[in-house]
């Protein structure tokens, strides 16, 4: 089979399986789930079929023409995309797999893996994408399919709210994307991703306003400081959909794009892009240590990797050196591009894992999700347990696991390009393994703290196996060699330490990472209730504040100002639009209708007349009477 | 007249050429026989024999769509066979099966003799199918008549009922009066053409293509101006266009549903149908017929939407609502009579194609919907029809939005036909108006839809005034199916079909 055909069967094998289940399967959750689960199944074998068959291609198709302006639907399949589809397939169906298992007693089977269908869907197109515009459209069914999975449990106030929340936000940065879009198509006349870098070749300018509207969008979806607030929050969909669309892949989207457009940033815009990132990874890095939620210290920390990722994307591209044969060339490598998806992809296996793992525990505990309420899982749950341990070591860069390279080639840009950066991202990394090692602790050692705990068990074979193959790639993912040559273009960008630069960045790494983990094994010794709390309820305070102020800040400017302005706009509404203007008009016409309706008697005689008067005025209109 | 001449005419009397008409009057005349030779428990089988005899006739007629008559006249001129009269044939035919189909739901609810209403219904078709082939005053006139008589038994069919009784009353004495002016009209123009003191007379003043060279030839006449507009306003009756529309309302609310159906929809095409034909024939009066068509419509659209607004019976709102629809089609018959485009002759007729899928689908979920009482036929009735029969409120908000003219559906593809056919005869005034119609319009469909779909508020143990709904049979299942699909496949993709309507 032509690898076009692939891509195009992979693309639409969910939106097929989605349509069936939303016409056909919607009260046989049974049939939905394995309908759903069999088409990730064959997003993942095309995924991998594509990527390891070595063919890139691109074709694109006119949608919608007017005047001469063109829309077009199109495949770029390079490198990049390449990565990404292998990523959302992977997961997508490790997902798929363990929400089989996660799900099993769910009233609404169908909504759900139908959701999970439309994701898959929207996902792979923005993937595919050859043209902003077309992101644009699968950008926003993301969205939505993210509402309608965070929105699962719709019957609590928290998950409505919660996908309100997240819907809200996300359109704040999409608004701004959406803008960012209409100016690149103003300044460059095109916004197929090809024309764009073409016309960047060819030497025209764009204002940094350009690039920066554009990461409005990348803001909102990654979650990136101040349009985080939405993440948390998002914890309360079904523990599945977190990892899949909150931890892999749709919050990565943001980096991809960013990746995608990648030729049209210039410097100014690459160094806000570089501080907000930092900003928010230790932003997040501190909300996560006073969280006790299992599923918001992940959320928290998949935020500050996110921060991580955009970080090294806004650091990368300044970078100026490439070791030649022999020689050094000097060259220019956005090599922060390299360093963003190699990270987003590490970053995808063990935090999909960890989040699994989690999910795996709320489902031996019955659903409780307060890590002072668990404690001695590692002999009641040990594939778990080891798993997620895995998991912990990968992301607090434990030597010679997924992490611990990507995030090395991260510090190390950091330490060649901006020395405050590369401080606040070690900071953060030291704070990653705090929490992390906390949250192992608390949740796996010592003895059981509830009757949940007590009686927790191993989820069946569909929830173990997914945890098992994301702990392998957990653990192996980290070398590029074993891509073998399929995502070469990407992997070349990754930033390598050499000589000196590499001792240090290999202590200041294993250094921040005992640091932070020993902090946390000493300080989390007795495990009945957070050790901080008690020690230091100032800084455990704080942190909490820091956490609250943001919602405080929003909530504030949604009551006091946004409010009061719809107030008044309704209050022109109704006595303008609806009251003068609407009912005014309707009313007018309303009389009229009733008068024609009383020229309807009844009676004969009267309609006879009606015959007679209009016989009478026609012929006196031919005679010429008029 | 001697033999010789008798015998000229008779060998222009090429019965092939009507086959399908003579078949579907024979077809009318076995029901009759059957009925008389069939035990009456086999009764039922009738109805079934009519609708499966007519389908075939329609397959036929089919096949045999581009008969090599097309483009002569036979009959001695009688006839004129054209693309447009094979249109209409199709057109006539399908109605009258459909016609049938909710026949045999509605006269299951009476004690009724049943098998006269199909033999009726299908003259009356046969007789329309004739009529849109006219080329000939003395054809039209006996046509017209045929249809109108059969009308007249098929409105008051109910006879228990009062209300039918009094609409067949009105109907009759209605039709009788523009029957008179259309004659009279006639006559004059006969009278004038036969004038040997006139250039151009013809003592074949009552064959359309004689007559138009002679009114090419009499630009001022003041006798064939009137004669015109006589002939006009009894068309105008058939069509429902102010002021001749004043009979419909009640009309529509006696007469059995499939009869409603029947005049709302095969009546008011064949009016159209005389009407275009006749539009060509007094071309060289266009500077008459024009404005007068103008007026006509623009007042018919407003007529018909502000008097539908306030209406709750779904009979008269129908009604009234045809009267609007007869509007926007004489705004297409404006634009040919202004341009005689081709364009808009074929808007037209997907119009009316459009008209007639939404109708019935339509009409069908009333029969449904309709209790004993044919006539009390109210909005209220249709509560809940969206919980306890999706299938019927699925089909009648699908034919409501096509009437309406909501996007995608049929009806959409038909008044923007119509409507760029206006445009481009520079009609900008009546396109107003009919924008400003359509605008109206919308509002009293979808209040029947938000009276299906959407439950309304009812005081505690207050009495259900609804009427028992009908069980669907399969055929009718599947007619409602069918016509609902194709409303919204052809507002999709207008295919082979809105090609060769467009761009005869």
């Amino acid at each position: 089979m032509p690898s076009t055909s692939i891509a195009l069967f992979a693309f639409l094998a969910p939106l097929v399986s989605a349509a069936v289940i939303a016409l056909l399967l919607r009260r046989r959750g049974g049939i939905a789930s394995y309908v759903s689960s069999a088409a990730a199944a064959l997003v993942a074998a095309g995924a991998l079929a594509l990527a390891f068959g070595g063919e890139r291609f691109a074709f694109s198709q006119e949608w919608l023409r007017l005047g001469d302006f063109s829309l077009s639907i199109g495949i770029k399949y390079d490198d990049l995309a390449a990565l990404m589809l292998a990523i959302v397939g992977v997961v997508g169906f490790c997902v798929h797999l363990f929400s089989l298992g996660y799900m099993a007693d769910d009233a609404a089977k169908a909504r759900y893996f139908g959701g999970l269908s439309v994701f898959m869907f929207s996902m792979i197109g923005i993937v595919f994408a050859d043209n902003l515009f077309m992101m644009f459209i699968f950008w926003e069914l993301v969205g939505f399919s993210s509402y309608l999975l965070i929105n699962h449990y719709h019957e609590k106030q928290s998950a409505a709210d919660a996908s309100k929340k997240a819907f809200i936000v996300n359109r704040v940065g999409d608004f701004g994307f959406l803008l960012g879009i209409i100016a690149c198509y103003y300044a460059l006349g095109t916004v197929s991703l090809d024309g764009i870098a073409e016309k960047i070749g060819a030497g025209s300018v764009v204002t940094a306003a350009i690039p920066l509207l554009l990461f409005c969008g990348a803001m909102g979806k990654s979650a990136q400081m101040p349009l985080h607030v939405w993440l948390p929050d998002a914890m309360e969909g079904p523990t599945p959909v977190s990892a899949l669309i909150h931890a892999a892949t749709m919050v990565a989207a943001g980096i991809y794009m960013l990746c995608r457009i990648q030729v049209l940033m210039v410097p100014e815009a690459l160094t806000v892009i570089m501080w907000v990132g930092t900003v928010t990874a230790l932003y997040a890095a501190l909300c996560a240590i006073v969280q006790s939620d299992i599923k918001k210290v992940l959320a928290y920390s998949t935020l500050s990797q996110l921060g991580y990722m955009v970080a090294a994307f806004g650091l990368g591209s300044m970078a100026v050196e490439h070791a030649g044969e022999g020689m050094m060339h000097a060259m220019v490598l956005p090599v922060g591009v390299g360093a963003a998806m190699f990270h987003l992809t590490t970053h995808a296996f063990f935090k999909a894992l960890m989040f699994l793992g989690s999910g795996s525990v709320i489902h031996g505990c019955h659903h409780e999700q307060n890590i002072f309420r668990m404690g001695g899982l590692n002999r009641k749950m040990p594939l778990t347990f080891s798993t997620f341990t895995i998991g912990v070591a990968a992301i607090i860069g434990f030597p010679y696991l997924a992490g611990f390279f990507s995030k090395d080639a991260i510090l190390f840009l950091a330490m060649k390009n901006n020395t405050a950066v590369f401080a606040l991202l070690a900071l953060t990394a030291v704070l990653t393994s705090f929490y992390m090692v906390r949250l192992w602790r608390i949740v796996f050692f010592g003895t059981p703290r509830s009757q949940e705990a007590e009686h927790a068990h191993e989820g069946g074979l569909s929830m173990t196996l997914p945890l098992v193959i994301l702990a392998i790639l957990s653990i192996v993912g980290g070398y590029t060699a074993i891509y073998g040559n399929a995502f070469a273009e990407v992997w070349a960008l990754i930033p390598v330490a050499h000589g000196s630069d590499h001792t240090i960045i290999l202590a200041v790494s294993v250094a921040v990472m005992v640091l932070g983990a020993g902090s946390a094994l000493l300080l989390y010794k007795r495990l009945g209730g957070d050790a901080l709390e008690a020690k230091a309820p100032a800084v455990f305070d704080g942190l909490g504040l820091l956490k609250e102020s943001f919602d405080g800040l929003y909530n504030y400017y949604v009551a006091k100002v946004q409010q009061r302005f719809a107030m008044l706009l309704n209050f022109v509404e109704q006595i303008f639009l609806a009251g003068v203007i609407v009912r005014g008009f309707a009313g007018v016409v309303g009389l009229v209708g009733i008068g024609a309706r009383a020229l309807h008697v009844g009676s004969l005689h009267a309609y006879v007349y009606w015959f007679l008067l209009g016989a009478v005025l026609l012929w006196a209109f031919a005679a010429g009477g008029f | 007249m001697n033999y010789e001449l008798l015998q000229a005419a008779a060998a222009s009397n090429t019965w092939g050429a009507i086959l399908p008409e003579l078949l579907l009057g024979c077809l009318a005349l076995g029901l009759l026989v059957l009925e008389i030779v069939l035990p009456k428990k086999r009764h039922d089988l009738i109805p079934a024999l009519a609708i499966a005899g007519q389908v075939a006739i329609l397959v036929g007629l089919f096949i045999n769509f581009r008969t090599g008559y097309l483009g002569e006249t036979t009959f001695n001129g009688l006839l004129k066979h054209t693309e447009s009269g094979q249109f209409l044939r199709a057109f006539f035919l399908l109605s009258s099966i459909l016609v049938s189909v909710l026949g045999v739901v509605a006269l299951a609810k009476q004690k009724m003799p049943r098998i006269e209403f199909f033999h009726i219904v299908m003259v009356v078709s046969a007789a329309m199918m004739l009529l849109a082939q006219a080329n000939h005053f003395v054809l039209l006139f006996v046509a017209l008549e045929t249809i109108t008589v059969g009308f007249y038994i098929l409105v008051s069919y109910t006879r228990s009922n009062p209300l039918s009784l009094e609409a067949g009353l009105k109907y009759l004495i209605m039709g009788a009066l523009s029957s008179g002016l259309l004659l009279f009209g006639i006559v004059l123009l006969y009278g004038v053409a036969g004038n040997p003191a006139l250039p151009a007379h013809t003592a074949e003043s009552m064959n359309f293509d004689a007559l138009r060279l002679f009114l090419a030839a009499n630009p001022d006449n003041v006798l064939a101006s009137i004669g015109i507009v006589l002939v006009l306003s009894g068309v105008a009756f058939k069509v429902g266009a102010v002021p001749f529309q004043i009979w419909i309302p009640d009309v529509y609310q006696g007469a059995p549903t499939p009869v409603t159906a029947f005049l709302a929809v095969a009546s008011k095409a064949a009016g159209f149908a005389i009407l275009l034909i006749l539009v060509r024939t007094f071309a060289p009066y266009a500077s008459l017929t024009t404005p007068v068509l103008t007026i006509m419509a623009a007042a018919t659209i407003l007529f018909g939407n502000l008097a539908a607004l306030t209406q709750h019976n779904v009979k008269r709102l129908l009604g009234l609502s045809g009267v609007a629809h007869a509007g926007y089609l004489l705004l297409g018959v404006v634009a040919v009579s202004a341009t005689n485009s081709a364009l808009a002759v074929g808007a037209i007729q997907f119009y009316l194609f459009a008209y007639l899928l939404a109708s019935f689908a339509v009409f069908g979920v009333m029969t449904h919907v309709a209790g004993m009482d044919d006539a009390d036929q109210d909005l209220d009735h249709y509560a809940d029809l969206g919980k306890t029969h999706p299938f019927l409120a699925t089909v009648l908000a699908i034919g409501l939005g096509s009437l309406a003219g909501i996007p995608p559906l049929a009806g959409f593809m038909g008044k923007l036909l119509i409507f760029i056919a206006a445009f481009k005869a520079g009609l900008y005034g009546l396109l107003g108006v009919a924008i400003f119609g359509v605008v109206i319009s919308i509002y009293y469909y979808f209040g029947w839809i938000k009276a299906a779909f959407f439950s309304t508020w009812k005081a505690e143990g207050a009495p259900d005034t609804r009427p028992a709904r009908t069980e669907v049979s399969i055929t009718a299942r599947l007619t409602l199916a069918s016509l609902a699909l194709a409303s919204i496949i052809l507002g999709f993709y207008q295919g082979p079909f809105g090609d060769w309507l467009m761009l005869r």
